[in-house]
C-alpha cells in the first residue's frame, strides 16, 4: 500500500510537493484525476494511479491538458471532485476550454493544479500560469510550504463547491520536486455518485444546463464568484504576517519565494526592521488585509518569480487605496530590485534586501567567487545535454542530418517539444532549426512548404515524438494535407511519453493503470490523412537515410516518416543488451586520415570513449546499453558487436 | 616567427573547391572516410574534420595540382602544354572481331580494352560508370562480362573514383579505371603519392581516359529532361562527333529525341569551364569518338604499359588498328588546344594559376614559361 493512503490522521511523512498535492487531494475525496505529462507535475498522475484501485478514483493521462481539462469538468458536472493537473504551458493549450468554463461553472469541486516552471530548468519558456487566474477571473492558490500544498489542495475543494467556480493551485518546480515533512490528516470516506443533472431551470447552476451563455449574465453571475471569494480569503490562514508591528519594510511574497526570504531576512538578522507578509491567497487579494498590512509601513518590496503579478495587483490596490494608507515607495521588478527573469533564490533575496536596507552585506567574497568562475570554465569539462546511450534519437538525427546535408538543398528541420529538442544542439548534429509548442514543428513545416511561389526551394522537415503526435500535431498535419503542402514529418516513436517518465499514450496498448487499451496507430492515421507514409528502424542507419532522401526529393506532398525504435530506458529495452560491442584497437585509426575520430568526436554516445593515451576508442562497458549502432558508422569496421543469446 | 601551416585538409577543400563551385564530383575523395558523401552527382561534406593534411585534399583534381610533378612521374620530362598532352602514337581504332556485338558508343573501344585487361589478368578488378537509371553511378566489377554492362557514355558527372578508394580499402592493387580527364587526373595524384606514405604502392593497373569537352550537371539534366521525355523510358544517350551539335536521346519504343548542344551547355557544371584537358593527358591509353566516322574510335596511346596492353589486345583481335587521318588529327589538336586556352585563360584571369596568395590556393601549378605560351 502507498505511504500515501496512511489512514493514520497525525502521520507524518518526507514527501514530495507533488505527493503533498495528491495527499490533500485524496483527503478531499477527489474522485477524477486527468492530465497530460509535463514536468515538474508528472508525478501527480502518476501517484493518484498507484493508489486508484484502492481509493476508487478514475485516472487518465488525456492526449493532451485540454482534453484532460474536459474530462475531468464532466466529473464535476456529474458532481464529483475532480483535479486537472499541467505544467504552465499546458494551461496556454487548456485556456480555450477553460474560458468557457468559467462561464458555465463547476458543480462538484474542481481544482486546476498548474505546476510552473521559473528559470525553465525542464521546460522551453518560463511561461506563467498565475496571469490565467486573473485573465479568467478565478481564484488563485499558491502553497509556500510542503504541508500547505496538502491543505491548500484540500480546502481548494471545498472553496470550489462554495462558488461553483473551478480553483487554480499553483505551484512551481522547488515546491514541486523538492520533498519534505507533512502531518496527515483524515482520508476522505465519502462515496459520491455521479449524475449530470439538467432537466432543471435552464440557468440553475446545479440542475441546469452547464454552457456560458447568456454570456453577460454568466459573467456577471462569475464576478460575484470572484467578489465573494475576495471575501473569504480576507480570513484565509493561508495568509500569515511575521514581524513588527510597524516594519521599516513590508516584504509580500507567495509560493517557494516564501522560504528564501524567511532565509534572507535571518541571514541578515533583520526580524525587527522587516515584515513578512506571505500570501496564499493572491488572487483575487483580500483588500482589508493588504490595506492593514500596507498601512504599517512606508517602503514595500514584492518579492516574486518571473512576472510581476504581486507587485502590479498591490500595486493596483495601493493606488485604490492611497488616501488611506498613504504614498509608498515600491521595490520589486519594475525598478529592478528583484531579476524579472529566472528562478529566485535567497542569495538574490539578500542582495535586493541588502541593497533597500542599505546593509553592506557580501554574500561571496569577490576573490573567491572570481576563483570559482575561473576554475569552472578551465577545469570542468564541458558538459552538453546529449542523448541516452542507445537513444534512437541520435541514430534518428545523424540519418536526417546526413540526408539533407547530401540533399545539398538547404534543407532544415522545424522541432518541438521532447527529448530530441535537444537536436538543437550537438548531441543531434544541430540539426533542428525551429522550435515552439507541442505539435508546432508540423505546423511552422507546413507554412513553410508553401513558401514555394516566394522563391523557397529548400526542404522543410518536421520532427515530433510520439505522445507529441497524438497531443498537437494531427490537426497540423491535416492542414499540411489539405493545403497541399510540400513537406516531410519525421514521427520519432519511441513508445512512450519518454521525456517526463514514460507515461503510456494513445499509441500504447495499456493506461496509467495498467489496463488493457486499444492503441491507435500513427501510420494509418498519417495515410488516412492522406500522407505517404514510411516506416523505418533508426538503427538502420543507410536505410533510414536513403528512404529519408527518397522523401526529401517526392515534390508530391506530405511524407511522413515513423522512425520507430523504443527508447533505451523504455521497459522493453532497459537492462536488455542485444550485443556485446568492443573496439578492435588493430582496426581503430583514430585521429588518422580516413576517420578522424568520427564516433567520439561526432557521434557522442557515452558509450564511445576516446582513450588519450592510445589514440584510439574504446566501449565504455558500464555505460553502453548495446544497441551496437555504432558498428554500422565506423568506416573501418572496428567497432565489434557480437549479438547477446 | 610562427610558421604558417599550409594546411590541406577538409576546410580547404571545402573553401576552395566546394564552396568556388569547382567541384564535378569526380569521387577522388569519396570513400575514404566518413565525411564525404556523393549523392545525385553533387559533393556533399556531412561532418567536420580537423585533420590538417587529408587525401580528400591530396587527391582533388581541383586544387595544388602539380603538371610538372605529375608529368615527371608519368612521363619522364615536364608539363609542356601539349594539346594533347604525352603521347607515343595516336591510332584509329575499333572493338575486334572478338567483341564486335557489344552495344556500346562509337568504336567499342574502351569495353574491348577493359574486358581484355580484366581477361588477361592486366587488372584484377575496374572501376567503371554504370546507370541506374539516368544516374551514373560508379560500379566496381571483376568480370570482364560485367565490364561490358557498362559500356554507353553517361555524359553526367559520377564519382567514379569512390570505386577506386573502395577497391583499395578491399585490397586491390592492380585496378583498372575508365574516367573522364578530371577523373584521370585525379587517379594521377593517387600515384603520385602525395602524402608521402611510407608504405605507398601505386593501386592502378591500367587508365583509360576519356575524351571530355564538359559534362552535363545531373541535378540540372534530369529535370530538363523529365520536361522532354519519361525518364523511365530512356535507353541510351549520345553526342554524335562534330559537326552535328546534337544531343540524341533515345526512347524503348525507337524513338529519338533530338537536343540543340546550345540548350545542353547551359546545364554544364561551372567546373568544367576551368578546365584545360579534353583528351584525359595523364591517363595510359586515352579514347575518344572520331569527327565524321561514328564507328570509329581515336586511340592515344601515353604509356609503356598503355602500348603492350594495345599491341597484345591488337594481336589477339580484341581491337583493330589503322592509321589516324592526319585532317582529323589536326582538327583534334585545334579542339584540344581550344578547350586548354579557354580554361587556362578563364582560370589564369581568376588568379587559380601558380597562385602565391597564401589566403587562397592554386587550382594548377605549371612553368611560368609554359603559361606564358599557352595564355599568349
Amino acid at each position: 500500500m502507498s505511504y500515501l493512503i496512511d489512514t493514520k490522521e497525525g502521520a507524518s511523512y518526507l514527501v514530495m510537493g507533488n505527493e503533498a498535492i495528491v495527499r490533500g487531494a485524496l483527503e478531499a475525496g477527489v474522485n477524477v484525476a486527468s492530465g497530460y505529462p509535463g514536468t515538474p507535475s508528472s508525478e501527480i498522475i502518476e501517484s493518484f494511479s498507484k493508489v486508484a484501485k484502492e481509493r476508487n478514483l478514475y485516472v487518465e493521462w488525456s492526449v493532451n491538458e485540454k482534453v484532460a481539462l474536459e474530462v475531468a469538468a464532466a466529473a464535476s458536472f456529474a458532481q464529483l471532485r475532480a483535479l486537472c493537473v499541467m505544467k504552465q504551458n499546458g494551461v496556454n493549450v487548456a485556456s480555450d476550454f477553460l474560458l468557457h468554463l468559467v462561464g458555465s461553472g463547476t458543480r462538484g469541486g474542481f481544482v486546476l493544479v498548474a505546476c510552473d516552471d521559473p528559470g525553465a530548468l525542464s521546460s522551453v519558456n518560463e511561461g506563467e500560469s498565475r496571469y490565467f487566474a486573473r485573465l479568467m477571473e478565478i481564484p488563485l492558490l499558491e502553497p509556500g510550504t510542503f504541508q500547505e500544498a496538502k491543505e491548500m489542495t484540500k480546502w481548494a475543494f471545498e472553496l470550489s463547491e462554495e462558488l461553483k467556480q473551478i480553483v487554480v493551485v499553483r505551484s512551481v518546480t522547488r515546491l514541486s520536486h523538492a520533498s519534505g515533512n507533512i502531518t496527515y490528516g483524515k482520508l476522505s470516506d465519502e462515496a459520491r455518485t455521479a449524475e449530470f443533472k439538467f432537466g432543471g431551470f435552464v440557468l440553475d447552476p446545479d440542475e441546469g444546463i452547464v454552457i456560458s451563455a447568456p454570456v453577460a449574465w454568466k459573467h456577471q453571475q462569475q464576478q460575484k464568484k470572484v467578489e465573494k471569494a475576495r471575501e473569504i480569503f480576507e480570513d484565509s490562514p493561508f495568509n500569515t504576517y511575521e514581524g513588527p508591528d510597524r516594519p521599516e519594510l513590508l516584504l509580500i511574497t507567495s509560493s517557494a519565494c516564501y522560504l528564501y526570504s524567511k532565509e534572507a531576512i535571518n541571514v541578515l538578522g533583520v526580524e525587527d526592521r522587516v515584515g513578512l507578509l506571505k500570501l496564499g491567497t493572491t488572487w483575487p487579494l483580500p483588500p482589508k488585509l493588504m490595506i492593514k498590512h500596507l498601512s504599517q509601513a512606508d517602503k514595500i518590496m514584492v518579492v516574486e518569480e518571473v512576472l510581476p503579478f504581486l507587485e502590479e495587483n498591490v500595486k493596483i490596490l495601493a493606488a485604490e487605496k492611497a488616501s488611506e494608507i498613504g504614498i509608498k515607495t515600491f521595490y520589486g521588478k519594475n525598478d529592478g530590485t528583484i531579476p524579472m527573469t529566472g528562478e529566485l533564490n535567497p542569495d538574490l533575496v539578500l542582495a535586493a534586501l541588502s541593497t533597500v536596507l542599505g546593509i553592506d552585506y557580501t554574500p561571496v567574497p569577490e576573490e573567491y567567487d572570481q576563483a570559482a568562475q575561473t576554475s569552472a570554465v578551465s577545469r570542468a569539462p564541458a558538459r552538453e545535454q546529449v542523448f541516452c546511450p542507445g537513444c534512437p534519437h541520435r541514430a534518428s538525427f545523424f540519418s536526417i542530418h546526413n540526408a539533407l546535408e547530401m540533399d545539398g538543398r538547404g534543407g532544415f528541420v522545424c522541432g518541438d517539444i521532447g527529448c530530441y529538442t535537444m537536436a538543437i544542439g550537438s548531441t543531434g548534429f544541430h540539426s533542428l532549426k525551429t522550435l515552439h509548442s507541442m505539435g508546432s514543428g508540423t505546423g511552422v513545416a507546413s507554412g513553410f512548404g508553401k513558401l514555394g511561389q516566394f522563391g523557397m526551394n529548400q526542404p522543410i522537415l518536421a520532427v515530433c515524438g510520439d505522445s507529441t503526435f497524438y497531443h498537437a500535431v494531427i490537426p497540423a498535419l491535416v492542414n499540411a494535407v489539405h493545403n497541399k503542402s510540400d513537406i516531410t514529418l519525421i514521427v520519432l516513436d519511441n513508445s512512450g511519453t519518454a521525456m517526463t517518465g514514460f507515461q503510456p499514450h494513445p499509441g500504447l496498448d495499456h493506461n496509467v493503470l495498467g489496463e488493457e487499451v486499444p492503441s491507435i496507430d500513427i501510420a494509418r492515421i498519417c495515410e488516412a490523412i492522406g500522407a505517404r507514409v514510411e516506416i523505418r528502424d533508426p538503427f538502420d542507419l543507410e536505410g533510414t537515410r536513403e528512404t529519408l532522401n527518397e522523401l526529401i526529393e517526392d515534390a508530391s506532398g506530405v511524407k511522413v516518416l515513423i522512425m520507430r525504435k523504443a527508447c533505451a530506458l523504455s521497459p522493453q529495452r532497459k537492462n536488455k543488451k542485444d550485443y556485446d560491442v568492443h573496439v578492435d584497437q588493430t582496426l581503430c585509426v583514430g585521429e588518422e586520415c580516413g576517420c578522424g575520430r568520427l564516433c567520439t568526436r561526432i557521434f557522442g554516445c557515452p558509450g564511445l570513449i576516446w582513450n588519450e593515451a592510445q589514440h584510439k576508442a574504446e566501449i565504455d562497458e558500464v555505460i553502453c546499453v548495446g544497441c551496437g549502432v555504432c558498428t554500422d558508422i565506423c568506416p573501418q569496421g572496428a567497432i565489434k558487436r557480437e549479438e547477446v543469446a | 616567427m610562427e610558421e604558417k601551416v599550409f594546411k590541406r585538409g577538409q576546410e580547404e577543400l571545402r573553401r576552395h573547391v566546394l564552396e568556388t563551385r569547382l567541384c564535378t564530383g569526380c569521387g577522388a575523395c569519396i570513400d575514404l572516410c566518413p565525411y564525404y558523401k556523393s549523392y545525385r552527382g553533387k559533393t556533399a561534406v556531412l561532418f567536420p574534420c580537423v585533420i590538417d593534411e587529408g587525401r580528400c585534399f591530396a587527391y582533388c583534381p581541383k586544387v595544388e595540382v602539380d603538371l610538372d610533378g605529375l608529368s615527371e612521374l608519368l612521363f619522364g620530362k615536364p608539363y609542356d602544354g601539349n594539346p594533347l598532352g604525352s603521347y607515343q602514337s595516336i591510332a584509329a581504332a575499333q572493338a575486334g572481331d572478338r567483341l564486335k556485338d557489344i552495344d556500346s558508343q562509337a568504336g567499342g573501344v574502351v569495353s574491348a580494352l577493359t574486358y581484355f585487361a580484366l581477361q588477361k589478368g592486366y587488372i584484377d578488378g575496374a572501376a567503371l560508370t554504370d546507370r541506374k537509371g539516368l544516374l551514373p553511378v560508379p560500379r566496381f566489377v571483376t568480370d570482364p562480362e560485367d565490364a561490358l554492362a557498362c559500356s554507353t557514355s553517361k555524359y553526367t558527372a559520377a564519382p567514379t573514383l569512390s570505386a577506386v578508394n573502395q577497391a583499395v580499402k578491399d585490397g586491390y592493387k592492380n585496378i583498372g579505371l575508365v574516367g573522364t580527364p578530371c577523373q584521370v587526373l585525379a587517379a594521377a595524384l593517387m600515384r603520385s603519392n602525395p602524402l608521402n606514405a611510407d608504405d605507398f604502392v601505386d593501386p592502378f593497373g591500367l587508365v583509360i581516359g576519356l575524351f571530355c569537352t564538359w559534362a552535363i550537371d545531373f541535378r540540372l539534366f534530369e529535370p530538363f529532361l523529365a520536361e522532354r521525355i519519361e525518364i523511365g523510358r530512356i535507353r541510351k544517350i549520345d553526342i554524335p562527333p562534330p559537326p552535328s551539335e546534337i544531343l540524341e536521346v533515345f526512347g524503348d519504343n525507337g524513338t529519338k529525341l533530338e537536343i540543340s548542344l546550345n540548350e545542353i551547355r547551359e546545364l554544364v557544371p561551372n567546373g568544367c569551364s576551368y578546365c584545360i584537358d579534353m583528351t584525359s593527358e595523364f591517363s595510359d591509353l586515352s579514347v575518344g569518338v572520331m569527327e565524321g566516322r561514328p564507328d570509329m574510335n581515336t586511340l592515344i596511346v601515353r604509356t609503356d604499359r598503355g602500348k603492350k596492353i594495345v599491341e597484345e589486345a591488337e594481336k589477339e583481335g580484341y581491337l583493330t588498328l589503322s592509321a589516324m587521318p592526319e585532317e582529323n588529327l589536326e582538327h583534334l589538336i585545334w579542339a584540344a588546344g581550344n578547350k586548354k586556352k579557354r580554361g587556362l585563360t578563364k582560370a589564369q584571369g581568376e588568379g587559380m594559376i601558380n597562385t602565391t596568395d597564401d589566403e587562397t590556393k592554386a587550382y594548377l601549378r605549371m612553368s611560368v614559361k609554359v603559361l606564358e605560351r599557352l595564355t599568349a
